[in-house]
């Protein structure tokens, strides 16, 4: 049974601080009800040992255990010294302002966790309150930053500074997937995403503290190789060679990717994940640009061909990296502008927050594929038959692109037009769920961080999902939800495997680019072939 | 980073049970590995698969496209799963000894 946390025991050292009891989570609609989730894998009593694992049922950092005092008080220290860091102008240029309303404005109401797909979904376990990271932080800033005395202490509360105040902060600002459902429902704007965010950049810049997926193996490996895959541009050539050929024979129409064109209009970026794990997708876009007749290219250069960059989920530094690799491509090739594929933090990161960072030449416009595809279908260039698609279909919206972006529509308008069967899941469009890999947890499965994903944070999803086809009881009728985000599929693909969802409820996902492919008439029938993997 | 023992054949595996050391990846090792994923032997097909996987690791540096993989195999992703439960990436490149396929796949 989930129990009340008290802010002050946040910092006491304790086997394991909160517990998702089984029984606490809420019971799933049809055919899942009666359906009971596997007790948890519990950690390995030498994991236990040797890292931080206090917090709750699960581990993503795995932080060495300290061996001396001087250790402890180490990471301690250095904690504090990021923490004023973050607090200062010259080195918070991205996210001061808003960290610091956030810090001083919250009026403890908990709107927020109503809003909360973790929370809600644990059973309202506290520890995943948006406000419960949120105070800590808060009562560190107070004490730490603005160096309040005990007037301070009275006012705003206190929390002990110790090692495992710190291990298990950093660990808990994991536990959040930024999806800013809280920011958005706050009456007051408080951002209790961002708070998390920070924490983690503090980590990673002051700290050297990340998880492995989103740096060693994440933006390090992109800005020495090129790709967070692991492909070097002769390798992401060849295999774009073999979607163009496995293509071709699939479609009856010749394909032929564009390579490092010089002044074309669009420079298009996918994130290269797709490439490796669901080609149909970069196949799709490159034969819906040729149809239509668009001037367009793919980049060969470094980074360039992976539209990735997550250091928007955990650091400036490498955030500003990769963007600028990004417009660095596109102002050699001289293209009109960037056009962001079927990737959610991409379209945020090189859209949005690359604003910050791009200036004088280097701002090349920098579109949504979601817009330019819209265009394309308007503009009568492809030939479609909706008939083609007449299966149910329901639509995820990656927070990226919709809550945080306001790129709500012109999606729907596409599926309106070529998907006669379309319906929308509740609740939908900027107040949607997140999948539950939001922040690169879907590529994070190490000891059994994949089971939190699918019992706590993907939960609430697969509900949505379950709920738009309850009409559809038959798992012999091939349902479709169109998840148009690299992570979000990852996630949604995970969560069906979980679940036994493809042969218990005939569940399957892909893109946005699918449908439209399978909708045109100058393609051979059965382009979406539900039968296959 | 934990070791695994099977056997006589102890590895050093990352915490998705995958080699951490990939170039000490040999036959006994692969065996060793099919066993976490509940495999108990490996058939010819199983080899078949291992190898192509390890050749293409060996010239590229990186896993290969599961599409690729099923074409130049001539197997179908069914029976890629029916030889290795987990899938191409989770099951058959970790019997393989390739590390944990990165990024968003």
């Amino acid at each position: 049974m989930k129990r009340h946390l008290t802010i002050e025991e946040f910092s006491r050292p304790s086997e394991q601080l909160a517990r998702v009891d089984i029984e606490d989570l809420i019971p799933l609609p049809p055919p899942y009800d009666g359906y009971k989730e596997p007790e948890w894998t519990r950690l390995k009593d030498e994991k236990r040992a040797s890292c931080e694992c206090s917090l709750d049922d699960t581990v993503l950092l795995s932080l060495p255990k300290p061996k001396s005092l001087r250790e402890e008080r180490e990471l301690a220290d250095k904690f504090v010294a990021g923490l004023q860091k973050l607090f200062t102008k010259e080195n918070n240029w991205t996210f001061l302002q808003p960290l610091v309303l956030s810090m001083e404005h919250c009026a403890k109401c908990q709107t927020c966790s109503d809003a909360c797909h973790v929370f809600l979904e644990s059973g309202g376990n506290d520890v995943y309150r948006p406000t419960y990271r949120a105070e800590i932080l808060r009562r560190l800033y107070y004490r730490h930053v603005r160096e309040g005395g005990l007037l301070s202490g009275l006012t705003h509360g206190r929390v002990g500074m110790t090692w495992t105040t710190v291990a298990r902060l950093i660990e808990l600002a994991y536990r959040c997937n930024l999806c800013r459902r809280c920011a958005q429902t706050c009456p007051i704007g408080v951002d209790n995403a961002l708070i998390a965010r920070e924490i983690r950049k503090l980590c990673s810049q002051e700290l050297g503290i990340a998880p492995k997926e989103l740096h060693e193996k994440g933006t390090m490996l992109q800005l020495s190789v090129g790709s967070t895959t692991g492909m070097n541009s002769l390798v992401v050539k060849d295999n774009m060679d073999f979607i163009d050929e496995d293509m071709s024979e699939k479609t009856g129409v010749k394909l032929q990717s564009k390579w490092d064109v010089e002044g074309a209009d669009v420079l298009l970026i996918h994130n290269a994940g797709e490439i490796l794990a669901w080609p149909e997708n970069p196949g799709a876009f490159a034969l819906i640009l040729e149809a239509a007749g668009i001037s367009w290219t793919l980049s060969s250069e470094l980074a360039a061909y992976d539209g990735v960059n997550y250091g928007l989920f955990y650091d400036d530094a490498q955030f500003a990296r990769i963007a600028l690799l990004h417009a660095q491509a596109a102002k050699k090739l001289g293209v009109k502008k960037i056009v962001a594929g079927e990737c959610g933090h991409e379209h945020k990161a090189l859209m949005v927050i690359a604003d910050r960072v791009l200036t004088g030449d280097l701002n090349i416009p920098r579109e949504s594929s979601f817009v330019l595809l819209e265009e394309i279908v308007n503009s009568g260039k492809l030939k479609l038959d909706p008939s083609r698609n007449n299966f149910p279909v329901t639509l995820h919206d990656p927070c990226n692109v919709v809550r945080l972006m306001g790129i709500v529509e012109p999606q729907r308008r596409i599926l309106r037009k070529i998907a006669p069967q379309f319906r929308e899941m509740e609740p939908h469009g900027v107040d949607n769920y997140c999948c539950g890999g939001g922040s690169g947890f879907a590529i994070m499965s190490g000891n059994n961080f994949a089971e939190w994903r699918m019992k706590v944070s993907g939960r609430r999803k697969f509900r949505q999902i379950l709920e738009a086809f309850r009409d559809e009881p038959d798992p012999a009728q091939p349902k479709y939800v169109c998840a148009p985000c690299s992570n979000c599929k990852g996630q949604i693909r995970d969560l069906f495997a979980h679940y036994g969802a493809k042969e218990k409820v005939g569940l399957h996902y892909g893109g946005l680019v699918e449908l439209i492919v399978n909708a045109m008439t100058d393609v051979k029938p059965g382009f979406m072939d539900f039968d296959a993997g | 980073m934990a070791s695994f023992t099977h056997g006589n054949i102890t590895i050093e595996v990352d915490e998705d049970g995958f080699m951490a050391q990939p170039e000490k990846w040999n036959n006994e090792v692969a065996l060793a590995l099919a066993s976490t994923e509940g495999v108990t032997a490996l058939s010819e097909d199983h080899w078949k698969l291992v190898n192509y996987l390890r050749d293409y690791y060996t010239k590229f540096g990186v896993a290969p496209m599961i599409r690729k993989l099923c074409k130049e195999t001539g197997f179908p992703l069914k029976t890629v799963y029916d030889l290795f439960p987990s899938g191409p990436a989770k099951g058959a490149c970790k019997v393989a000894g390739l590390p944990k396929p990165t990024g968003c796949v």
